[in-house]
């Protein structure tokens, strides 16, 4: 099961394009879009597409698409399992390989646009754990402005704060540290000297989808980095991620 | 007798016997790989229609595996699979960037494919095969880069540079029944692109509604899209995504589909 999300600023808006079908050709015509989001510590819920259309995709316009609603697709027959207290898992329709994607766009007012494909698994959503991202790869130091947009879901309806650090590994220092919060799409400006190949973006104790976003004269490049073990595919990927993390997590102490 | 089934089916002889008749088929296979080497994905350079293209990248074996003497070699081929240029760089930060346009490419204006293969020749012991994933931005007529980042394992090196591996990854079928439909509705665009590399080493044949394309090993193809909103792509390979570039306006928009 994956969920979709948007992202909305005082810059920037979004919108979704989530297909009923499968990138294999297979469409679920009973299938619905839901929202739901954090509401006094539960997880409140509300059906999308109030009325029934024959589009092939669900359209998630900017006013839905914000930093705290997440959306799901599900039958009528799924969504009674829906429980308030915790995510859970209600289907494996988005289960495919490859991965079953919406597209995010992220826009200006009278400015470019930018997107990627997109989805937030369902396993990152029980699992707690430190992200790694290497701040320079995606962003541009001759743009007008970068940001960093740090998307996490968990499975409980809180919105629990948590650490988050930019840290130099060649002279292992702690060159910034904030609060992130869980449930929500959070946004970090980057300033210019942040972007360096030895900078990196750590987040602790919760897992997330770290996005790139570079602004210069109305034009937009909006992308998302890849986990560290995506980089090796013997069978040590976990052990050098952790070795890796392990040391850069000593810079924090 | 279950784990001797799981062998057989995920033998070359099993998962071309699963591919063929398209029982439970693997898009991409790994398993040949040898001990120690790179992977790399056939990313897209572009110098046509004023492109400029970056290629930003990590190195995997100084970042992860504590080894200093490493470089890596980036071979360029054009549409048709020849070879334009090869380079070597050794010296590497963890992130390190390589603009490519008109100039480093000899006067190119056109558009290809290039590898990226990280080498060294320290020994290594343990099995490490590595693949970097990489960023690449597009900028037409100056505009700022749009990034995407790679998404497919296409070319194997051993790490000492000496070998070229068997690029079998993503595999084909026998019949052109595969069908790949890109999740995103195209509308309110000028105009849309598509970017296609052939990600094995056999011929593939693929069809856009009734048009049909070949790619040969090798080679690559950017197809233009307009008017339509849907695009299922039909083909004979298990894995064939395009890079979307879609344009509107003054404005681009560069992901993979």
């Amino acid at each position: 099961m994956n969920f979709f999300f948007g992202i909305k600023t005082n810059t920037f808006s979004s919108k979704l394009n989530i297909p009923k079908f499968q990138n294999r050709n297979i469409t679920n015509n009973n299938i619905n879009l839901y929202q739901t989001f954090v509401d006094n510590n539960h997880w409140k819920l509300e059906l999308v597409n109030k009325i029934p259309d024959i589009n092939e995709f669900f359209f998630v316009n900017q006013n839905l698409a914000n930093n705290t609603n997440i959306f799901f697709l599900a039958t009528k027959n799924e969504i009674i399992n829906f429980c308030k207290n915790k995510l859970i898992n209600l289907n494996n329709f988005t289960d495919t390989d490859p991965a079953f994607r919406s597209n995010l766009q992220i826009f200006l007012k009278n400015g470019g646009f930018s997107s990627y494909q997109s989805e937030y698994p369902y396993d990152m959503i029980n699992k707690q754990g430190d992200i790694l991202s290497s701040v320079s790869t995606l962003l541009n130091k001759n743009a007008d402005n970068n940001y960093l947009f740090f998307k996490n879901i968990y499975f409980e309806p809180q919105n629990k704060k948590f650490k988050a650090f930019f840290l130099d590994i060649k002279s292992r220092k702690i060159l910034d540290e904030f609060e992130l919060k869980t449930n929500y799409t959070n946004e970090i400006k980057i300033h210019k000297e942040l972007i360096k190949p030895e900078v990196f973006f750590l987040t602790k104790n919760y897992l997330g989808i770290p996005m790139f976003v570079s602004e210069k004269k109305k034009h937009l490049s909006f992308e998302h980095t890849h986990p560290p073990h995506e980089y090796i595919l013997s069978n040590d990927k976990f052990m050098k991620v952790s070795e890796l993390k392990r040391e850069i997590n000593e810079i924090i102490g | 007798m279950k784990s001797l089934v799981k062998k057989i089916a995920l033998s070359n002889l099993g998962i071309k016997l699963r591919n063929f008749f398209n029982f439970k088929p693997i898009y991409m296979n790994t398993n040949h790989l040898y001990n120690n080497c790179s992977v790399s994905d056939s990313f897209c350079w572009r110098t046509d229609n004023n492109y400029e293209t970056i290629f930003k990248y990590s190195d995997i074996l100084g970042l992860f595996y504590k080894i200093k003497k490493s470089y890596v070699e980036l071979s360029f081929f054009s549409k048709n699979n020849q070879l334009l240029k090869t380079l070597v760089i050794d010296e590497l930060d963890y992130s390190n960037e390589l603009i490519i346009n008109k100039k480093f490419l000899n006067g190119t204006e056109d558009y290809g494919v290039f590898y990226i293969h990280h080498y060294t020749d320290i020994e290594i012991k343990d099995p490490t095969i590595i693949s970097n994933r990489c960023y690449i931005g597009f900028s037409k007529n100056g505009c700022l880069h749009s990034y995407m980042h790679g998404n497919s394992l296409v070319r194997v090196k051993d790490l000492k540079g000496k070998k070229e591996g068997l690029s079998d990854i993503v595999k084909t079928s026998f019949f052109n029944n595969n069908v790949y439909r890109i999740q995103n509705f195209f509308d309110d665009l000028t105009s849309t692109e598509l970017f296609f590399s052939n990600p094995t080493y056999k011929d593939i044949i693929f069809y856009i509604e009734s048009d049909k394309y070949t790619l040969k090993k090798g080679e690559c193809l950017i197809i233009n899209t307009n008017k339509k909103n849907i695009i299922n792509i039909k083909s004979n390979c298990f894995f064939l995504r395009p890079i979307i570039f879609n344009y509107k306006d003054q404005f681009i928009d560069v992901y993979h589909g």
